[in-house]
């Protein structure tokens, strides 16, 4: 009797084990708000929030006139998508959030974000819009002044953020984290399903 | 003075030649400075790219890099990248001291070089002509062009 009752609580505590896994980065759950944006996609069409639930999505806020972190933010992702399985693949999706709406148009974020795989689409909108976006994830985002040639620098939020596929929040990635650790959340957050 | 550009000997050599004829003489210092692992991370489109690369100064005095050139871009900057409470910051840089016996590397998310505009079409696989400005003397380093992807 005893044996028959204990099998299934062992089976129960185990799956409420794997719910509750820690996820290896930053765990975002509790303290950030579910993805909500009004924004202009690659084709000057609207784009929302909801357009965009149904895969696990990370989102970057970035400019496409910057040489150094945002390539290599976005490329470091794309290796990690290669790590993924086709299945896998087809659940997700990266968002890359123009903070340079002023240079970066729908046209030029498209083929940027292009560059990188199917999995990327690169967002942009006016000044409001990405405030509203951009104070929702409590994030800042600054113009350095314009040289002689009129470009200028634009510093942002380094961080990327994951949400699953119904847009609660789920985990951050920064930096120092590693490709594996990112990996094993992501994956954890696609079987959410 | 060859094996002290051992690297970048395949690319430099006939134009530090040229250099030579056209100078007289090449600056002893410059001689014992070399460049490897020169990348220019270039996306499509009219975005700026990104150089990196390691220079190893073999002389017994200090260098300084003060800038770039190359007739591929309109403009060549030296910048650097740094995070400070998770905001990404970047900044432009006058110029890099290189200690005797030091090497100093240009790499992702650090010091780079940023290549602005364009002025033909570039890919990756393509080589692009950088020169260097070291204490005033010019260093040609070929650069190899290479996705974001591969650093």
């Amino acid at each position: 009797m005893m044996k028959r009752m204990l099998l299934p609580l062992l089976a129960a505590a185990l799956l409420v084990g794997c719910a509750d896994e820690e996820f290896r980065t930053t765990d975002i759950e509790e303290i950030m708000p579910s993805l909500e944006f009004a924004l202009t996609d690659g084709d000057g069409e609207p784009a929302r929030a909801e357009d965009y639930r149904g895969k696990t999505t990370l989102v970057y806020f970035g400019y496409t006139q910057c040489p150094d972190v945002c390539p290599l933010t976005l490329a470091r992702f794309a290796s990690i998508f290669n790590e993924l399985s086709e299945a896998e693949r087809d659940d997700v999706q990266m968002l890359l959030i123009s903070v340079d709406p002023e240079r970066d148009t729908p046209e030029v974020l498209k083929r940027y974000t292009g560059a990188f795989g199917p999995e990327f689409t690169g967002l942009t909108g006016d000044k409001e819009e990405i405030d509203a976006l951009t104070n929702r994830y409590r994030i800042a985002y600054s113009f350095e002044e314009p040289n002689e040639r009129g470009d200028y620098i634009v510093n942002h939020s380094s961080a990327v953020f994951a949400f699953n596929a119904e847009g609660q929040p789920r985990f951050l990635v920064r930096d120092p984290h590693s490709n594996q650790d990112v990996l094993a959340d992501l994956r954890q957050v696609i079987a959410e399903g | 003075m060859l094996n002290a550009l051992s690297n970048a000997r395949r690319h430099v050599m006939p134009t530090l030649l040229g250099a030579a004829i056209l100078l007289g003489a090449v600056n002893a210092q410059a001689s014992d400075v070399s460049v490897s692992n020169a990348r220019l991370s270039l996306l499509p489109g009219n975005t700026p790219g990104a150089g990196y690369f390691d220079i190893e100064n073999g002389s017994e005095s200090a260098i300084t890099l003060t800038g770039a050139d190359s007739e591929a871009f309109e403009a060549i900057e030296l910048h650097e990248s740094m995070e400070h409470d998770g905001m990404a910051h970047m900044h432009g840089v006058e110029s890099v001291e290189i200690g005797p016996g030091e090497t100093f590397s240009f790499a992702p998310r650090g010091h780079h070089l940023m290549f602005m505009d364009r002025l033909a079409p570039l890919t990756e696989g393509d080589e692009v002509e950088v020169t260097l400005d070291i204490d005033g003397e010019p260093l040609p380093v070929t650069f190899d062009v290479v996705s974001p992807a591969s650093l």
